[in-house]
């Protein structure tokens, strides 16, 4: 989080994970740290901070973005989904329980990020190649798994032919 | 093996995915305390040089500041260093490279103490720093210790002076390696609190709880008694978090015990890379005699490495360099001479493979050239020099059983198709295509240089409703400790997976295990269970034999249950917990297993330099793009002997994951440091594979069980990284038909070896 002696403030009105949230923020406040700090969801991570990582990964109404790249204050009126809102009710996803059947998480930091990318690519594609699934999940770096599990966990999950 | 087992050998789903899919899992960088403080380190922006001033003021002006704390209110000991004691906590008077803390900035915010930490202001009388080991080596006088050499390791065996006048020929070469960040994607962090009765808790991401129990205790002034290390989840290691947390742990707990609040430190990612270790870059020194027929008679080997401004484990990165310096083959002749030398960048530390992976270049770039000077098979000459059983390696260790190493070259050569698929310097269009292969050892646990500590323990704890908790010394870093863990102990009693619970490390509750390092967790924790395991097993047998009225020889333990072998009547394990309690029988059993003793002199490097050793084989393809000169790795297949697997996914995921991170080294992961400041401080441009560069790999396990293994394992995290980078080495080298000595291969290099172009052995 950035440091300002005077930092300007803004009323907030945003939706995460269904649940409508109002908040006085400072206008510098970027998303992670609202997620993070002010509502304690604290499954996306701060790897970067420079957008490269893909750790902090979020739905902005209906879309995946870095939110470490984005002000809380530009969030206003939107919905936004973490990977805590995307199992609720306790039910892991098809694509949550392929990442624990292909072995695909192993110190689990970049997880939340890369289950949101791939949530978002099977819902734009049923039944992607390997290839696709490579190219859009490019924006997830991951240190531990070389990537290949989790490729295969994408792909088991489109197997199953089931909305995730 | 696998056949009478119920869990080894067979594929274990890891025990803690779940909550880290569903972001419940709590990292260092979640937790929040009540009435928590932040810190940060105030650190020296000067390369060498000695404080003059530091002045506060405008610090003090920031809202939420608490303290800054400085190196004369640390009640202990003013030291750090994990084995020499040349780091201090917090500098005095010299600073030795950007990075090395000052002090601590202590706020009611991050941001606050962040803002704090930039404005001490501190002035310095600067020195004349050293970044290169040519500039330290020639050094003589302001030199950054004592002198500027960290550490030396030596071996001599034989005449090599002779064997050399004997050889058909001789064949030398100098190389290169860079360092490397490890880039774990949890930043380092650390929490302390002080507790009611005195007691300090550290919790943190980290891989040595008792390293950094040891630290606190040492800068407190206190017993070990009074510190208690708690490990957080944590987010990636790769050694990273062997040394450093030490410092972390002893600076928030030097400030929570001052303030007397918890007190939090992460570190920003910029700094982390600046401040913390890294890779140790080598230059290496290659003269080898060969005969005719392909047979080594001797070498001669001189290892420098980087150490930056602290020695913290160049010392056993150096002494497992040293011993590993000519792979797995036979060298009847051999002088090596390894040194480690102090410069004024950040210290080199712990990073997987531990100077193995630099070793692994030089020998297997050496195989590859002595192969061409010989117009010999690169294959055939590794397999007629290969380590073999009751061979002596080139410290005289005679090995006694398990040596795979054979057969994870012929198992890398099959799985690839070596034979039928050579693609030497095949070119389509601007691509050019090619393949290397690169064999390698690595030695179990610490070795002979730490042995004194080389031991570990679990506690084993039976729950009344028949739940298992079992408490170990080593740590999850994302490897799948845990999970193997409780691999092991279900199939140690005979007990249903599901029943057993893994504790996350705590000091509290096993004593003094040593590092979770060396690929040593399945080695020394396994072998713990067993023996916690052959403690509770006779009184589980006498209690089932009570219950189902026969004798306790009768009794066989297994799949859950206790089974009279003569009535086949059964009793559940739930049932017989129960019945423990009942009875008032012990019910909790300590394990600890010790690396047995190892011969070794270190004056002549000859002896027992390891108690075991692992072998792998990686065949590496490659597309250059002689355009950009961008490689493309576009398979790996690796073969593997680390004993019995236990959890055959694990073992693949940690073999994917190593020829990943050797790929980014290889290739693209390239530090550079412009007066001791580190300029690619974060990933827009230090360069990390991603999903698009990391290769598909192909891995078989050559199981070749140790008998001192737990039901014959060996350690498989660090061989997972070492012989990649090397195998893509010379996949480049036949690609371009141009010989290579050093990494990373960036593509402006690549481009310059395809403008040499002219294959050349001997002298670069």
């Amino acid at each position: 989080m950035i440091y300002l002696d005077t930092p300007e403030y803004f009323d907030l009105e945003v939706t995460v994970n269904g649940q409508r949230h109002k908040h006085r923020v400072p206008t510098h406040l970027r998303l992670l740290d609202f997620l993070r700090d002010t509502l304690d969801l604290t499954g996306a991570k701060e790897t970067c901070g420079e957008g490269e990582c893909g750790a902090c990964t979020v739905f902005l109404d209906g879309q995946t973005v870095n939110s470490c790249l984005v002000l809380a204050v530009e969030t206003h009126g939107s919905e936004i989904i973490t990977i805590e809102g995307l199992s609720q009710g306790g039910t892991l996803s098809d694509l949550q329980q392929a990442f624990i059947d292909e072995h695909g998480v192993q110190c689990g930091y970049c997880t939340p990020g890369i289950v949101l990318s791939a949530t978002q690519l099977l819902r734009e594609e049923k039944h992607p190649t390997r290839e696709r699934i490579r190219f859009e999940l490019a924006g997830n770096i991951c240190r531990c798994t070389g990537y290949q599990k989790i490729f295969s966990a994408v792909a088991n999950a489109a197997c199953k032919h089931r909305e995730v | 093996m696998t056949s009478t087992t119920q869990y080894i050998g067979k594929p274990f789903k890891n025990v803690d995915a779940e909550d880290k899919l569903t972001g419940a899992t709590k990292y260092i960088t979640d937790m929040r305390f009540d009435n928590m403080a932040w810190a940060y380190p105030i650190f020296s922006t000067v390369p060498f040089g000695a404080v003059r001033q530091i002045d506060l003021k405008a610090a003090r002006s920031v809202p939420g500041y608490i303290d800054v704390i400085l190196a004369e209110r640390i009640p202990g000991e003013n030291q750090v260093g994990v084995i020499v004691e040349d780091q201090p906590l917090l500098a005095g008077k010299t600073v030795r490279f950007i990075g090395d803390v000052i002090g601590i900035a202590v706020a009611e915010t991050a941001a606050a103490a962040h803002r704090i930490a930039k404005l001490v202001e501190i002035t310095y009388t600067e020195y004349e720093p050293y970044f290169s080991i040519a500039e330290s080596e020639s050094a003589t006088s302001q030199f950054i210790h004592e002198t500027n050499i960290a550490c030396s390791h030596r071996i001599l065996k034989g005449d090599p002076a002779a064997a050399f006048r004997k050889s058909d020929l001789i064949v030398e070469a100098e190389f290169s390696t860079g360092s490397q960040e490890h880039f774990y994607l949890e930043p380092q962090g650390c929490v302390a609190f002080p507790e009611k009765d005195g007691q300090i808790v550290v919790m943190g991401s980290l891989q040595c709880p008792y390293y950094v129990q040891k630290a606190v205790a040492r800068a407190l002034g206190r017993p070990l008694d009074g510190v208690r290390v708690i490990q957080a989840p944590t987010g990636g290691a790769f050694g990273g978090k062997e040394d450093v947390p030490s410092e972390l742990g002893a600076r928030v707990a030097l400030a929570a015990s001052l303030i007397n609040r918890p007190v939090k430190m992460i570190y920003k990612r910029s700094d982390d890379i600046q401040i913390t270790s890294k890779r140790h870059a080598f230059s290496m020194r290659y003269k080898v005699g060969v005969m005719r027929d392909g047979t080594l008679q001797a070498a001669e080997i001189t290892l420098q490495s980087n150490a930056g401004a602290y020695a913290t484990l160049s010392s056993v990165v150096s002494y497992r360099s040293t011993m590993q310096s000519m792979g797995p083959y036979v060298v009847p002749n051999i002088r090596v001479n390894s040194t480690a030398y102090y410069t004024n960048l950040p210290p080199a530390g712990a990073f997987r493979g531990f100077g193995s992976p630099q070793v692994a270049f030089g020998h297997e770039r050496m195989m590859d050239l002595i192969a061409d000077r010989l117009d010999m098979d690169p294959v055939r000459l590794r397999l007629k020099n290969v380590l073999k059983v009751d061979a002596k390696t080139i410290t005289g260790q005679q090995l006694s059983a398990s040596v795979g190493a054979e057969e994870t070259i012929r198992q890398a050569c099959r799985i690839s198709s070596w034979e039928t698929n050579q693609a030497t310097g095949s070119t389509d269009g601007r691509y050019r295509y090619g393949q290397g292969i690169a064999a390698s050892i690595y030695g179990n646990c610490l070795g002979a240089a730490g042995w004194h500590m080389d031991g570990a323990g679990v506690n084993i704890s039976i729950q009344r409703d028949g739940t298992v908790k079992v408490a170990f010394g080593l740590a999850e870093m994302g490897q799948g400790a845990l999970t193997v863990v409780a691999q092991m102990t279900a199939e140690a009693l005979g007990i249903d997976h599901r029943r057993v619970v893994v504790l996350l490390t705590d000091t509290n509750s096993v004593p003094d295990s040593g590092p979770s390092v060396a690929s040593r967790n399945v080695v020394m924790t396994g072998n713990a269970i067993r023996d916690a395991a052959s403690k509770l097993l006779p009184i589980l047998k006498a209690a089932a034999a009570e219950l189902l009225g026969c004798g306790a020889d009768d009794v066989t333990i297994g799949s859950d249950l206790a089974t009279d072998s003569k009535t086949g009547t059964e009793v559940g394990f739930a049932e017989l917990a129960d019945y423990l309690y009942r009875g008032n029988q012990p019910t909790e059993m300590r394990g600890w297993w010790h690396v047995p003793q190892l011969d070794f002199d270190p004056d002549t490097g000859q002896g027992e330099a390891y108690f075991t050793y692992s072998y792998a084989t990686h065949v590496a393809r490659v597309q250059v793009d002689t355009l950009t000169g961008q490689v493309q790795v576009r398979g790996v297949w690796a073969a593997h002997d680390a004993g019995t697997v236990i959890n055959p996914a694990g073992l693949e995921g940690q073999v994917e994951g190593g020829v990943a991170q050797a790929t980014g080294w290889a290739l693209t992961e390239n530090i550079l440091v412009d007066r001791g400041q580190i300029i690619t401080s974060n990933l827009s441009t230090y360069l990390l594979p991603t999903a698009l560069d990391a290769p598909p790999v192909e891995t078989v396990a050559v199981e070749d069980p140790d008998p001192r293994g737990p039901w014959g394992a060996k350690g498989v995290g660090e061989p997972a990284f070492i012989p990649a980078a090397p195998a893509i080495a010379n996949a480049i080298s036949n690609a371009l038909g141009v010989e290579v000595y050093e990494l990373p291969l960036t593509p402006p290099k690549v481009l310059q070896l395809l403008e040499e172009q002219e294959p050349t052995a001997g002298m670069p």
